[in-house]
């Protein structure tokens, strides 16, 4: 059994925020998909906003150390996909409302 | 945080001096202009040609120099061949304007001097550059912009290092004819080049705008190469059809270049009216009334709006371009270096709580309201307009600095 679910690393992936548009990266949908196995290892699939984005290390990072600060996770391994290519219809209403989409 | 790689931002401390001179020169530009009377008004004036590079070396060249060494690695997605190259540009390129500046205006024997400091800076600049580019592994359109831009900078400041020599008498060459090669590679291969390649990659960074054709960017970027190559054969050969197509490839490339601008802002998700996207507006609108001046003066030959149409992509479209990026690249450095060690230990700040936002209104008000006044000033050959668009371009310059150093000097 999973030490943690989808929606747990989710959770912990919702404190990291874009700085540039100042919304989380979960309710702006670049995080695809979330995993952990029973002995800790998580595996996050995201994307960015840009393949051009310069915080991009930053941001993995982020995510890293977010997950990593749920109890027991052994490693996290983040996985940067670009297929398929992110748009706004991906971010929860609340995002696409402030930005005015 | 150790493993975090800088390569995709450059130390502030390397890149703050051009933005600083940079914004100092835009105000230096600004006051400048209380020194014109709509006599001074024509393209071979000494006064016209020592302002030209005071805006396009000092502010432009200046600021697009500083922006690059982060934008590079962001677009080429490589880092740097050396960086600390940088160190040495702005210096160099400081006293190079300055000479060229004074050169003009009061003693040509200072402008071959000038010429060759500006030479040796911006060859630092284009091989850094070229060298960045040797490192990455398979070119996209965008990372051949800079290649092919970079290429014509080269052979721009050849011309004008050539024209500056002859212009002081150590050398004999034709000025006259060289001037269309010269105009040509900087303003047409370099700077708008670098403009068309760099924003398909940052307005719609910043305005979350996606699944748009490249296609328009590959026509402009191809069709405004052939145009500068017509351009340069057109002078060196003296055949005048090859400029005439040359022109028209030119404003056709522009053309082309704005309509992509205007599918990317027609399908922008993120709406929100800022400094940085009420400054591109402006731009873009500078710039079109830039084309449509253009071919007004194709039709009549006056050269007060060859002036005008030359006014407005310099403080208009360049200027505006410039300034709203200012308040999204300085932000985004100053934040790096010191708010983002602390992500997840504090509040700090977002990029956006960096920007003044009453002197970036300001700035943005007072410099569109001076852009507009002198257009009007250059067609109507007004004195007194002049002096009022002047005006209202030193206050709307004095806010950009205070804006500029506002946002260095965040604390949070």
């Amino acid at each position: 059994m999973a030490m943690y679910t989808k929606d747990e690393i989710f959770q912990a992936i919702s404190t990291v925020i874009d700085p540039e548009v100042g919304f989380n990266l979960v309710e702006m949908g670049l995080i695809y998909d979330a995993s952990c196995d029973k002995e800790g290892n998580v595996k996050v699939t995201m994307t960015l906003s840009t393949k051009a984005c310069p915080l991009h290390q930053m941001i993995l990072q982020w995510v890293k150390e977010a997950v990593e600060k749920l109890p027991n996770v052994q490693s996290v391994d983040v996985e940067v996909v670009w297929e398929p290519e992110w748009n706004i219809t991906m971010a929860d209403n609340n995002v696409k409302k402030a930005l005015g989409a | 945080m150790g493993k975090i790689s800088q390569d995709f931002a450059p130390p502030f401390k390397l890149i703050a001096p051009f933005f600083i001179l940079g914004s100092i020169f835009y105000l230096l530009s600004s006051l400048y202009l209380f020194t014109f009377t709509s006599d001074d008004l024509s393209f071979t004036n000494p006064q016209v040609i020592s302002f030209t590079h005071l805006f396009l070396l000092g502010f432009v060249m200046m600021t697009i120099f500083g922006a690059m060494a982060q934008l590079v690695p962001v677009v080429l997605e490589v880092g740097h061949f050396g960086v600390e190259l940088f160190y040495a540009i702005w210096p160099l390129l400081l006293i190079g304007t300055l000479l060229m500046v004074f050169g003009f205006l009061y003693s040509s024997a200072l402008l071959p001097y000038g010429g060759i400091v500006v030479l040796i800076s911006m060859m630092i600049f284009v091989g850094e550059i070229f060298l960045t580019i040797f490192k990455v592994k398979k070119l996209t359109l965008v990372m051949s912009s800079v290649l092919i831009s970079n290429t014509f900078l080269f052979f721009g400041i050849i011309f004008g290092l050539l024209m500056a020599l002859s212009y002081a008498g150590t050398i004999s060459v034709d000025i006259s004819s060289l001037l269309k090669a010269h105009i040509y590679s900087v303003l047409g291969g370099y700077i708008s080049i670098t403009i068309m390649g760099l924003s398909v990659v940052l307005i719609p960074m910043f305005t979350l705008s996606h699944s748009f054709s490249m296609r328009p960017l590959e026509i402009s970027i191809s069709t405004m190469t052939i145009a500068v190559v017509l351009a340069i054969l057109a002078s060196l050969l003296h055949l005048e059809v090859l400029s005439y197509i040359a022109d028209i490839l030119a404003l056709g490339a522009m053309l082309v270049y704005a309509y992509l601008i205007y599918i990317i802002y027609k399908i922008r998700p993120r709406k929100e009216n800022d400094v940085y996207a009420i400054s591109l507006m402006f731009s873009y609108s500078s710039l079109v009334a830039s084309i449509l001046m253009l071919v007004v003066y194709f039709f009549m030959e006056k050269e007060t709006y060859l002036l005008a149409s030359m006014w407005l992509l310099f403080f208009g479209f360049f200027g505006f371009l410039i300034t709203g990026h200012i308040y999204k690249i300085i932000p985004f450095l100053v934040w790096f270096e010191k708010f983002s060690p602390l992500v997840g230990k504090q509040k700090i700040p977002m990029l956006a709580d960096m920007v003044p936002y009453k002197s970036s209104q300001a700035q943005f008000i007072f410099c569109a309201v001076g852009v507009i006044i002198v257009t009007i000033a250059i067609i109507s050959q007004s004195n007194i307009l002049i002096g009022a668009g002047a005006s209202f371009l030193v206050m709307g310059a004095i806010a950009f600095i205070r804006s500029v150093l506002y946002m260095i000097n965040f604390k949070g």
